[in-house]
């Protein structure tokens, strides 16, 4: 920062140096951290360091050769597989479905958008909770898909469709939505409504003017939004557990299950290695084409 | 309509995203007690009977006022955290932001499971503090960035010209900085309060007999009986929810508060 | 000979709101017509009715001779250069000028042959391999037009494509937007607002206010002869007077005369402004119907007046314009 009213430093002939303003303005904002940090290394980057590889009364050695059971048995394989099936399943759905919502509000001028706009937004604030038990309702038993399907004759008994896949993959498309809609919206409300026009006027169909110019000028929205939605998918745990239930484990209900009910620790740390490794994985993979995409 | 397939995409996205909502509503006012649909005649009796169900109540305390506590305490360290990071001279800004932002990028229930074996089974921390520590770890990511962003809008010459106006350091934060802030600070805390009150992998391990939080009993509830009340439960959250909804987006705008944090 | 686009009746309206009302126009082929007017007087957006982006609300369109008042912009083969240039980003100069060629399925070595061609015509053939953000305005500018021609446009449009250029390069371009239409004979629409870019450019213009068609014909026909107050005012005509029969009078601040004493109107000096060249003087001027009128009045240095003193105005018969009451 230039001071142009401060006075030319002269310098001083004196042993003790007197203290220089760059320094004392890094002391006070090393001070203003410290609670800060004192928070956060000890009440999360230090617990979460110590349960991946030092949980009670485990030696390190055993979370490593319980993952590499993990790794082979074909239980374990299966619900890892699971995990990120379904994972990818809800991340292409919410793409394919959120990045024409996100395309529509952005683009569409009545004042409905932002009524529309709203919506999606709004579950974001509600519990997950109350936003999955209306699956139950519409997926149970006695619910009302089910009993739907029995009085237009499709079928004669309500079938299961409970602790199913594609309950998980409902539930979560519902969970997920929201977020993929929003950051399709944020890149596509940058991209100038001219350059459609600009295509268009060019002898570009509507299809062609998306595929050539709108979606590679969006291609960083939408990759932010395919990784949330992963990431998201991997790690939850109530849509899981209310709509999957125990016929249907993935990585999160199998973690709570050794933590809570088994009380095998190794392999909850093992589950939980897997599981943040896969998250990393994906964060990792998407700022690379988020690099990539600004070079070319 | 002019995009048929955009619209039948639209009619399906919004079918998935808010249709659930509305059946839990619909099941709420039942007369019948089972989860069955239609709903047999309309009553409120489960509404009651969620609102004289101690368990509820008392989690839904317990919920509220963790989340007050948590919030508070991520402001009052993630503030100072904000300004030093945007008007400190610090060495390495990114990476001390990026230090702060990564309990979002960890796992909810791998933090839970974290804090469940080393400070609760460890260090014997009762389960309360152990939230508290969690919560306020998992909300510091919300309170330094988005209060970071109206920061960042902010000119720092409005500091410096009330320093030059003689305004002491503290004077000139209290009344030039901190009206500065005011707009993130609110929708960080918000933002976190609604984060907290919501939160099930984090807390999930982390119940305890005499403190449990509302939204893993209502998870323990639905997993054991399989009546409304839970529907009436909800509907009353989701009430709630659209009133604070309404308060953000008359005070900051929704579309802002839940649009930033993805940036 | 047949017009290049006809519009018929055409009205388009916003809700209440009517941005063009019952217009009629036929632009003539391979000439430049210019669309000129203040903002929201609708002339973007009948140029947009004729590109095909909105469709009338009512009335036709006809672009060479076939009615095309609901065909999509896609179907049209008209080139547009607008206001921003909607360059391409992530697509090279050559590739945003080869796109519509590309759509057309131009084979590929004709169309780099055609992109080449098009981009030498604008003088940028050296900068075929850049992005456009590394461009200067006036250089995506040219791009932009490039892309426009590079189709081989029935019409070329263009929406006030000078306006975002800092004042030297626009007077430039104009004599360079002149010379490419003169090479190309392409017909040309240019939207502007700026009488001065209107008048230097056009073979014919068009002056729209509120959504209506004031007055039209070639600049020598319009701007000697505005129609009523609000194109002379437009056109720059500062002064305004009542007759001694009550017509309303304009003159133009040049073509006042100052005289010390003589037959002409009396008058008293306001102020007076020095321009280098000229002085801009402010009279208090009384017209012929009595009142005492502001005029302007645009002389060579050299006279010395002064605020306060009085003097005689003439205004010469020849350059005074009668207006309708």
């Amino acid at each position: 920062m230039v001071r142009l009213l401060e006075p030319v430093p002269q310098p001083v002939p004196s042993k003790r140096t007197p203290p220089r303003k760059d320094a004392d303005i890094s002391r006070k904002s090393a001070f203003l951290l410290v609670p800060g940090l004192v928070l956060l290394v000890a009440g999360f980057l230090i617990p979460s360091a110590a349960m991946l590889f030092a949980p009670p009364d485990v030696p390190a050695s055993e979370i490593f050769a319980r993952l590499g059971e993990m790794l082979t048995d074909p239980y374990d394989l299966e619900v890892i597989g699971r995990t990120v099936g379904l994972a990818l399943a809800v991340t292409i759905i919410c793409v394919v479905l959120g990045f024409p919502i996100a395309y529509w509000l952005a683009r569409s001028p009545s004042r409905w958008s932002g009524v529309f706009l709203a919506v999606a937004i709004f579950p974001l604030m509600l519990s997950n909770v109350v936003r999955t038990f209306g699956w139950l309702v519409i997926l149970g038993s006695k619910g009302a898909l089910g009993q739907l399907l029995v009085q237009l004759g499709i079928v004669e008994v309500a079938p299961q469709l409970l602790y199913t896949k594609l309950a998980i993959i409902l539930g979560l498309t519902q969970l997920f939505l929201p977020l993929a809609i929003i950051s399709c919206y944020s890149a596509v409300a940058q991209v100038d409504p001219g350059l459609d026009d600009a295509s268009r006027g060019l002898g570009g169909s509507r299809i062609r003017t998306m595929w050539s110019i709108v979606i590679p000028l969006t291609m960083p929205g939408i990759v932010v939004a395919a990784t949330l939605v992963f990431a998201g998918s991997v790690t939850a745990y109530t849509t899981p557990y209310l709509l999957g239930g125990s016929s249907q484990r993935m990585l999160s209900t199998q973690l709570f299950n050794y933590a809570s009910t088994t009380v095998d620790w190794a392999s909850a740390s093992a589950t939980a290695l897997i599981m943040t490794v896969l998250v990393f994985l994906i964060s990792g993979l998407s700022s690379l084409i988020g690099r990539k995409g600004a070079t070319s | 309509m002019k995009r048929p397939i955009t619209a039948a995409l639209a009619v399906i996205g919004y079918v998935i995203m808010i249709v659930p909502i509305i059946f839990v509503v619909a099941t709420a006012f039942t007369a019948g007690s089972t989860l069955r649909f239609p709903p047999e005649g309309i009553s409120l009796r489960w509404f009651d009977e969620a609102l004289g169900y101690e368990p509820f109540i008392e989690a839904a305390i317990s919920s509220l006022g963790l989340a007050v506590l948590a919030t508070a305490l991520a402001l009052l360290v993630g503030v100072p955290v904000t300004l030093a990071i945007h008007r400190g001279k610090l060495p390495g800004k990114g990476l001390v932001e990026g230090l702060f932002l990564s309990p979002l990028i960890v796992p909810e229930l791998v933090v839970g499971l974290a804090l469940y074996q080393q400070l609760m089974i460890g260090m014997d921390l009762d389960n309360f503090s152990t939230l508290l520590v969690g919560h306020t770890a998992l909300m510091l990511p919300y309170a330094v960035r988005v209060t970071g962003a109206s920061l960042a809008l902010a000119d720092p010459a409005l500091e410096e010209a009330a320093r030059g106006l003689g305004a002491s350091p503290l004077r000139a934060f209290f009344t030039v900085t901190l009206p500065v802030l005011r707009p993130g600070i609110f929708s960080a805390g918000l933002l976190s309060m609604v984060t907290s009150v919501n939160n099930v992998p984090l807390s999930l391990l982390l119940q305890g007999r005499d403190f449990r939080t509302l939204p893993v009993t209502m998870l323990d509830y639905v997993q054991q009986s399989y009546d409304p009340m839970v529907a009436a439960a909800s509907t009353l959250i989701l009430a709630a929810t659209v009133v604070i909804a309404v308060i953000a987006e008359r005070t900051v705008g929704f579309a802002k508060i839940f649009g930033g944090i993805n940036q | 000979m047949t017009a290049a686009a006809e519009l018929i009746g055409v009205t388009q309206r916003f809700g209440s709101f009517t941005a063009v009302d019952e217009i009629d126009l036929a632009v003539p082929s391979g000439k430049l017509t210019t669309l000129l007017g203040p903002s929201g007087c609708g002339k973007t957006t009948t140029l947009r009715m004729i590109a095909g982006y909105s469709a009338p609300t009512s009335g036709t369109i006809r672009i060479a001779g076939i009615d095309s008042t609901r065909t999509p912009p896609e179907k049209r083969n008209l080139g547009m250069v607008f206001q921003s240039y909607a360059l391409f980003p992530h697509m090279t100069v050559a590739d945003n000028v080869g796109y519509g060629l590309k759509l057309r399925k131009v084979p590929s070595a004709e169309r780099r042959l055609r992109v080449m061609e098009t981009l030498e015509l604008v003088g940028l053939a050296h900068l075929a391999d850049r992005k456009p953000k590394k461009l200067s305005g006036g250089q995506q500018q040219r791009v932009a037009l490039a892309r426009a021609i590079a189709i081989r446009p029935k019409l070329l449009l263009l929406d006030e494509p000078l306006s975002n250029l800092d004042a030297r390069l626009r007077v430039q371009m104009r004599a360079e937007l002149r010379r490419i239409q003169a090479e190309t004979k392409l017909t040309v629409i240019l939207v502007t607002h700026d009488q001065d870019e209107a008048l230097e450019m056009s073979d014919a213009m068009v002056i729209m206010n509120e959504g209506r068609i004031v007055q039209q014909g070639s600049p020598q026909q319009v701007f000697p002869r505005p129609a009523d107050r609000f194109v002379a005012e437009f056109l720059g005509y500062e002064n305004f007077l009542t007759a001694a029969d009550g017509t309303p009078l304009t003159i133009r601040p040049e073509h006042l005369h100052i005289v010390e004493k003589g037959h002409g109107l009396d008058a008293t000096v306001v102020d007076v402004a020095f321009r280098g060249v000229d002085l801009l003087v402010s009279l208090d001027v009384v017209d012929p119907s009595g009142a005492t009128v502001r005029l302007l009045a645009d002389v060579r240095s050299g006279a010395t007046l002064t605020p306060g003193s009085g003097v005689t105005v003439i205004a010469p018969d020849d350059h005074l314009v009668s207006l309708p009451r």
